[in-house]
């Protein structure tokens, strides 16, 4: 045993065993769930749409909903030793960092998913797909590709320069927020995070609402070349980009705090 | 090996818990931790194993600071807290996959312990009463060999023939580098075990001695009458009176309950 007192290989693989000995029923039930709901899903729409409308972009559309609809449901359960003071206690007293606590909750409830979520999607989809092409002929468009569906986005310009963190960011929002949250809030994380975003979000609405009614501002008509930055379509993603990256970060600063500073 | 010094605590929101508390703990021994309820007992041995974090003051917990809950004081402290939670995993993965975290961990005398206390290793802990439970958390923390264990109410929904039992594994597992804190209000349930009394009242150490001192202080005896000349402590209990007297020309056996009653109805040992 590695005595590092701030990140050791070595423990972060024994969390790993831990994990896997004690979810292990769990993950296989939740994966074949999860695999046999999803070709059923698919079944029932490849049906309602006669066999035939139905082709990449509808599979895509299919898998973006249930990707972040799953994510954040996933990883809003992140930090599930949180979720009553017994289990805290044995979690915070286990022999192994912070920081490797909370780099094993990333693997496991963001970095997996990532990963594994869309793999199983295009192997259920394919399958689902082929099944029915091999009884129902006319059904050509069986086979999912996430190449084909990224190469359209791409055709559209969305993963040009900044474009392509922007995309990452935006995405990545979705799964660290609800994280963060998961860390923050023993009861409930996930409609408290919920809940928290819309305050905030409404919250900087209002207060923009106020400053352009307040000022007048929707009369002040700047030349381009007084505005420090921001003044081009490129500039506002480069912005954004970077403002969803720092945001995330800071979100992933509360989590750490939240997990080191936990008491019980 | 535990150094409290000048410790300050409060809740949120809340009175102060500990104003100025100073404990000194060597290791080699068992120490108990006695209270009423609500005296502190479970929050200080919270504070002990950085579960919760003093307001100020110093404390130390074998050179570390529990605050920072080190990997290297973790892989040396074990808590048995009253309440706990066991994943659906049979006794043999659940040592399989938490012993590893502690690097003196010790196969045999898991095992060893475990048929002592009659329990299968293949059996299912979510299947396991509550005393069974328990039975197998005090089995674990000892086969970890941590140099602090520290048990609070450790007897609380054991049998008779277990406390019995309990008693007599954990003064047949130790060593003389390990320290033990039980935390309890079922003194009778520790009496013969432990070694040294730390008394917590409203928040204060009201007192802090060794099995020892206190023998060579005072003597516990039996009377018809409670007039007995000099006694600094009588109770009636069914068929006469049991008292604390100064020490005369017996050693008596601590009566941890009617110390325990004395001290905190006020009375002074010296």
């Amino acid at each position: 045993m590695q005595t590092n007192q701030l990140f050791s290989f070595q423990r972060l693989m024994l969390l790993g065993k831990q994990s896997f000995i004690i979810n292990k029923k769990l993950i296989g039930i939740s994966l074949a769930g999860f695999a046999g709901v999803l070709f059923m899903l698919l079944l029932l729409f490849l049906s309602k749409s006669n066999f035939s409308n139905w082709g990449n972009k509808e599979y895509m559309i299919t898998f973006t909903f249930l990707f972040f609809t799953l994510g954040v449901i996933y990883s809003s359960l992140s930090f599930p030793a949180f979720r009553s003071k017994e289990k805290s206690i044995t979690y915070l007293l286990l022999p192994a960092t912070a920081s490797e606590k909370f780099a094993f909750e990333i693997l496991t409830r963001i970095v997996v998913f990532l990963l594994l979520m869309p793999l199983l999607y295009w192997v259920v989809a394919n399958l689902a797909g082929a099944i029915v092409n091999y009884y129902v002929p006319r059904f050509t468009t069986y086979q999912f590709s996430f190449t084909q569906a990224f190469s359209a986005m791409a055709d559209q310009g969305m993963f040009k320069g900044w474009g392509k963190l922007l995309f990452a960011q935006g995405v990545l929002f979705v799964f660290i927020a609800s994280f963060a949250g998961a860390s923050h809030f023993s009861k409930s994380p996930l409609l408290k995070t919920m809940f928290t975003i819309s305050l905030i979000v409404a919250g900087y609405a209002l207060f923009t609402y106020l400053l352009v009614k307040g000022l007048n501002l929707q009369a002040y008509h700047p030349a381009n070349d007084r505005i420090v930055f921001v003044d081009s379509k490129n500039d506002a993603i480069a912005f954004f980009a970077i403002l969803s990256t720092l945001i995330n970060l800071c979100l992933l600063a509360v989590a750490w705090f939240c997990l080191k500073e936990k008491e019980a | 090996m535990i150094q409290i010094n000048d410790l300050h605590f409060a809740y949120p929101r809340q009175q102060v818990l500990f104003d100025g508390l100073s404990v000194k703990l060597e290791t080699g021994s068992i120490t108990g931790l006695l209270g009423k309820n609500g005296a502190g007992k479970t929050s200080l041995l919270k504070l002990i194993t950085g579960l919760l974090h003093s307001t100020s003051g110093n404390l130390s917990v074998l050179g570390y600071n529990p605050k920072k809950r080190e990997v290297a004081m973790l892989n040396d402290v074990f808590l048995v807290p009253e309440e706990f939670y066991f994943p659906p995993i049979s006794i043999n993965d659940y040592i399989r996959a938490y012993s590893p975290f502690y690097p003196r961990f010790d196969g045999e005398m898991m095992d060893r312990i475990l048929i002592e206390f009659k329990l299968c290793a293949k059996g299912y802990l979510h299947k396991l009463s509550h005393g069974q439970k328990k039975k197998f958390l005090i089995a674990f923390a000892l086969a970890t060999r941590c140099r602090l264990l520290v048990l609070d109410e450790p007897t609380n929904g054991l049998d008779i023939p277990s406390k019995a039992l309990f008693r007599k594994i954990l003064a047949g597992s130790l060593d003389e580098n390990q320290l033990v804190i039980i935390s309890t209000h079922q003194v009778k349930d520790v009496e013969n075990l432990i070694d040294k009394i730390i008394m917590l009242d409203n928040g204060r150490v009201i007192f802090q001695q060794t099995i020892a001192e206190i023998s060579q202080k005072v003597s516990f005896i039996s009377e018809t009458s409670a007039d007995v000349e000099g006694a600094i402590y009588t109770e009636a209990v069914p068929g006469g009176y049991r008292l604390m007297v100064p020490q005369g020309d017996t050693e008596t056996a601590v009566d941890i309950e009617l110390l325990f009653n004395a001290i905190t109805n006020g009375k002074k040992i010296g």
